[in-house]
C-alpha cells in the first residue's frame, strides 16, 4: 500500500486543498476589507461619507452592510462593478452623483429593510415613503448638518 | 510566456496588498482645515501676492468680477435701487421707489445702487454720489470709517493713525497713490491670516464686539469662523459720537441683541450728550421733510440669518455662499460670493438638500421673497404717509389738540421706529429668504408703527389735515426719481417735486474727484 506514487496523490490532494484554503481566505479577507470604511475613505473624495459615517448610529457596521447585496452572488458582481466606475470616475476628476444614483438607493433601501425588519413588521413604513431615510433623513449622512461637520478642503 | 504570467500576477497581488495597507487607516472626525505655510507676510494687502500659491482660489475669487446676471430679487447688475422705471443697468423692476423720498437729506438719497462683487468694492466706493466729489478742498463730508469695509488696508492705516484714523476725511486716501483700486480691494488679507492662510479677522468693530462677549477668536469653532468672517462687514454698524468715543469709530450695536427691537431700544442712547451729561438717542440724521431723527439701517445680514431656520441650526455663510467643489481632483471653497440663485443646479443647497431639485429650491425662495418684498413696498409708502403726516401736523396753523406736543413727540418716535424696521429688511440682502418669519414680523411692526404716527398726527391737529393725508400716497408724495449732489445745485430740480421744495440748493460747483482722479490741483483750492 505504500507505493511512492499513492504517496505523491496524497501530498498534491492535502497541497491543493491548503492552497485553496488559503485562496479562500485571503479572497474572503480581501472582500471584508473592501467592505469597511477604512478602505473606502482611501480616496479622497470619500472623506465627508467616513467622516459622518464614523460619527454616527451604524459606525460600527461596515460601509457595505448598507451599500452592496448581502447576497453573495449579487454582491460580487455588484462590488467589481461599482468598484471599476468609482475608480474610472475618481481618475478622470468626477464628483459624486448627487443625489445617490438610484441604484445605490434601491440596494441601500433593501438593506434598511432587512436588518430592521423586525421594527417594521405592523407598521406600513413602505407605503408612504419610497425610502426608509426620507423620514430618518440623517442617516444619510447627516446630510442636515452644518458643512464643517462633514466637510473640509483638501490638497 | 509562464513567467510573464508569474510576474504580472505577483505584481497584481503586491498592488492589491499595498492598496490594502495603505488603506487602513481610518479617518479622523476633528476636520481640520489644511494649514499652509507661505512667503507672504502678515500685513501683506496686495490680492495679486497670493496668486501664485492659490492659484484655484484665486481664479474663483475673479468670478466676483461677473456684472450681468439678475436673479428674481438680487442679482450683480449695480441698478440704482430706487429705480423701478428703467431697464437694467439703470433700473429693475423690482425696485424701491420710495427710497430716496425716506432718506431725504441724507447722502443715501444721492445714490444707493444694488450690490456687486467684492472685486468692485473700491471701484464702487469712488464712485458713488454719497461721498462729495465736488468740494473745492476735496473733501468727502465722510469719515475715513466709509474704508472700514471695503479694504484690507485699514490694518495698515489704524496701525498708522489709530483711533485718530476714523475722524479723518475718506477723501484723504481716495488718490491712487494712496490705495490699488483693484489690487487692495477686499480680498484674501481680509480673512486669511497671510503667513498660514488661517481665518483671521481684520475688523475693529467686530473685534470690539468679541471683547465685549468675553468671545476669544482662538477658541471659536470653525463652523462660527465661517460666519463671523462675513459679519465683520454684512452687519449694521453706526459711527461713535465724539461725545461717547473716539469719534466716527464704528460700532455694531449688538449690545441689547440683534433683531429690529433690540437696536431700536439700543439706539435709544448712545447719541450725543446734553447739558447736563446725560447720553441722548443716536440720530443718524433728520429727515428733510418732517425733521423725525432717523436711524439708518446698513445690511445686517449676519444679524437677520443668525437666528433664521439656517442661522440657528448652525448653517454657516459659507455652507451656501461658498460651496465645496472639486477643481482638477482638489477640493477648494469656491470663492465666488455670489446669489447662490444664479446656479441652475442650485448645487450649494443640495449639499445638504440633496433629495430635492433645484427648481424646488428655487421656487422655496421665491415663495418667501415675493412675499415680503410686496410687504416691504407697502412699508416703505406707508411710512412716507407717516412722514407726510407729521410734516403737515408740524406745520398745520389751524385749531391743535391741547396735548399737541406730546402727541407729536410720540408721533416722531413712531415714524422713527417705523422707518428702522422696514430698513432693516430691506437694507437686508436676502429679500427675507435669510429668515422669512423675522422679516414678516419686522414689516409688519414697520407698518403698526408708521400708522400710528399718522393716527397722532392726525389727533395732534384735532384731524385738520386729514383731507391733505387722505387718498393715494403716490399722489400726495411721489416718488423720487433721480436726485443727486449734481441735481443739488439745481434751483429748477429742486421745484420738481413737493418735498424737494423743502430744500436748500448747494452752490454751484464743478466735479473735483472723477474715481480716484482729482480734476482740479490742490493749489486752486488754496
Amino acid at each position: 500500500m505504500e507505493s511512492p506514487r499513492n504517496g505523491l496523490a496524497l501530498k498534491c490532494l492535502l497541497s491543493g486543498v491548503a492552497v485553496g484554503v488559503a485562496f479562500f481566505c485571503v479572497l474572503a479577507y480581501g472582500m471584508t476589507t473592501t467592505d469597511q470604511r477604512s478602505f473606502c475613505a482611501s480616496c479622497h473624495l470619500m472623506q465627508e461619507a467616513a467622516v459622518t459615517h464614523k460619527m454616527g448610529t451604524h459606525a460600527d457596521r461596515a460601509c457595505n452592510e448598507c451599500h452592496a447585496p448581502h447576497n453573495l452572488l449579487a454582491k460580487l458582481q455588484f462590488k467589481a462593478q461599482a468598484g471599476l466606475h468609482d475608480f474610472l470616475a475618481n481618475q478622470s476628476g468626477k464628483d459624486l452623483s448627487c443625489p445617490a444614483t438610484s441604484t445605490i438607493r434601491a440596494v441601500v433601501n433593501e438593506n434598511c429593510k432587512s436588518c430592521h425588519a423586525q421594527t417594521n413588521v405592523t407598521g406600513a413604513a413602505m407605503d408612504a415613503k419610497f425610502y426608509c431615510t426620507e423620514c430618518h433623513r440623517n442617516v444619510a449622512h447627516m446630510r442636515q448638518k452644518p458643512l464643517s461637520t462633514r466637510m473640509v478642503a483638501y490638497e | 510566456m509562464n513567467k510573464r504570467i508569474v510576474n504580472l500576477a505577483t505584481a497584481a497581488v503586491a498592488l492589491l496588498g499595498a492598496a490594502l495597507l495603505s488603506a487602513c487607516d481610518d479617518v479622523k472626525t476633528d476636520l481640520k482645515a489644511p494649514v499652509y505655510k507661505t512667503v507672504l507676510k502678515e500685513d501683506e494687502t496686495r490680492m495679486s501676492a497670493f496668486k501664485a500659491a492659490f492659484p484655484k482660489e484665486y481664479a474663483s475669487y475673479q468670478k466676483n468680477n461677473e456684472t450681468q446676471v439678475m436673479t428674481d430679487y438680487k442679482g450683480s447688475i449695480a441698478y440704482h435701487k430706487n429705480d423701478n422705471i428703467n431697464p437694467p443697468p439703470h433700473g429693475f423692476k423690482h425696485a424701491q421707489p420710495y427710497l430716496k423720498n425716506l432718506w431725504l437729506g441724507y447722502p443715501f438719497s444721492f445714490e444707493y445702487n444694488e450690490a456687486r462683487g467684492h472685486t468692485y468694492a473700491i471701484e464702487d466706493f469712488v464712485n458713488i454720489d454719497r461721498l462729495n466729489r465736488y468740494g473745492a478742498d476735496g473733501k468727502a463730508l465722510m469719515p475715513a470709517t466709509c474704508w472700514n469695509c471695503k479694504t484690507p488696508k485699514m490694518m495698515t492705516w489704524y496701525k498708522q493713525y489709530g483711533d485718530k484714523l476714523w475722524s479723518m476725511d475718506a477723501n484723504e486716501f481716495r488718490a491712487a497713490d494712496k490705495i490699488s483700486g483693484m489690487d487692495e480691494t477686499i480680498n484674501c488679507a481680509n480673512c486669511h491670516n497671510p503667513t498660514n492662510m488661517a481665518l483671521r479677522l481684520y475688523s475693529e468693530p467686530l473685534k470690539d464686539w468679541l471683547k465685549r462677549t468675553n468671545q476669544d477668536w482662538n477658541k471659536i469653532s470653525r463652523n462660527e469662523k465661517r460666519s463671523l468672517v462675513c459679519a465683520q462687514c454684512h452687519s449694521e454698524y453706526y459711527f461713535t459720537h465724539k461725545d461717547n468715543g473716539p469719534a466716527a469709530k464704528p460700532v455694531f450695536p449688538w449690545d441689547e441683541g440683534m433683531s429690529a427691537d433690540d437696536m431700536y431700544r439700543y439706539y435709544m442712547g448712545h447719541g450725543a450728550k446734553d447739558a447736563s451729561g446725560k447720553t441722548g438717542p443716536f440720530v443718524d440724521f433728520k429727515h428733510a421733510a418732517s425733521g423725525v431723527p432717523i436711524i439708518k439701517m446698513q445690511h445686517p445680514d449676519y444679524e437677520m440669518f443668525v437666528d433664521g431656520p439656517h442661522g440657528a441650526a448652525g448653517v454657516a455663510c459659507a455652507d451656501c455662499h461658498m460651496q465645496y467643489q472639486r477643481v482638477a481632483g482638489k477640493k477648494i471653497s469656491s470663492h465666488w460670493m455670489t446669489s447662490p440663485l444664479k446656479d441652475q443646479e442650485m448645487r450649494a443647497c443640495r449639499q445638504c438638500h440633496a433629495d430635492k431639485t433645484a427648481d424646488f429650491l428655487r421656487a422655496r425662495v421665491i415663495y418667501s421673497q415675493k412675499k415680503v418684498f410686496d410687504q416691504l413696498i407697502k412699508a416703505e409708502a406707508l411710512s412716507v404717509k407717516a412722514h407726510e403726516a407729521v410734516r403737515l401736523a408740524g406745520a398745520y396753523a389751524g385749531d391743535s389738540a391741547a396735548d399737541y406736543d406730546t402727541l407729536m413727540k410720540q408721533a416722531v418716535e413712531m415714524v422713527r421706529k417705523g422707518q428702522l424696521f422696514w430698513d432693516y429688511v430691506s437694507a437686508e440682502n436676502s429679500v427675507g429668504f435669510h429668515n422669512p418669519a423675522k422679516s414678516l414680523d419686522t414689516l409688519a411692526t414697520s407698518m403698526e408703527s408708521s400708522r400710528i404716527a399718522v393716527d397722532l398726527a392726525l389727533q395732534a391737529t384735532n384731524y385738520g389735515i386729514s383731507s391733505a393725508i387722505s387718498g393715494d400716497i403716490e399722489k400726495i408724495v411721489p416718488p423720487i426719481l433721480e436726485h443727486s449732489r449734481k441735481l443739488m445745485q439745481s434751483p429748477e430740480h429742486l421745484q420738481n417735486h413737493p418735498w424737494l421744495k423743502l430744500l436748500k440748493p448747494f452752490p454751484a460747483a464743478p466735479q473735483v474727484w472723477d474715481g480716484q482722479i482729482r480734476l482740479t490741483s490742490e493749489a486752486t483750492a488754496k
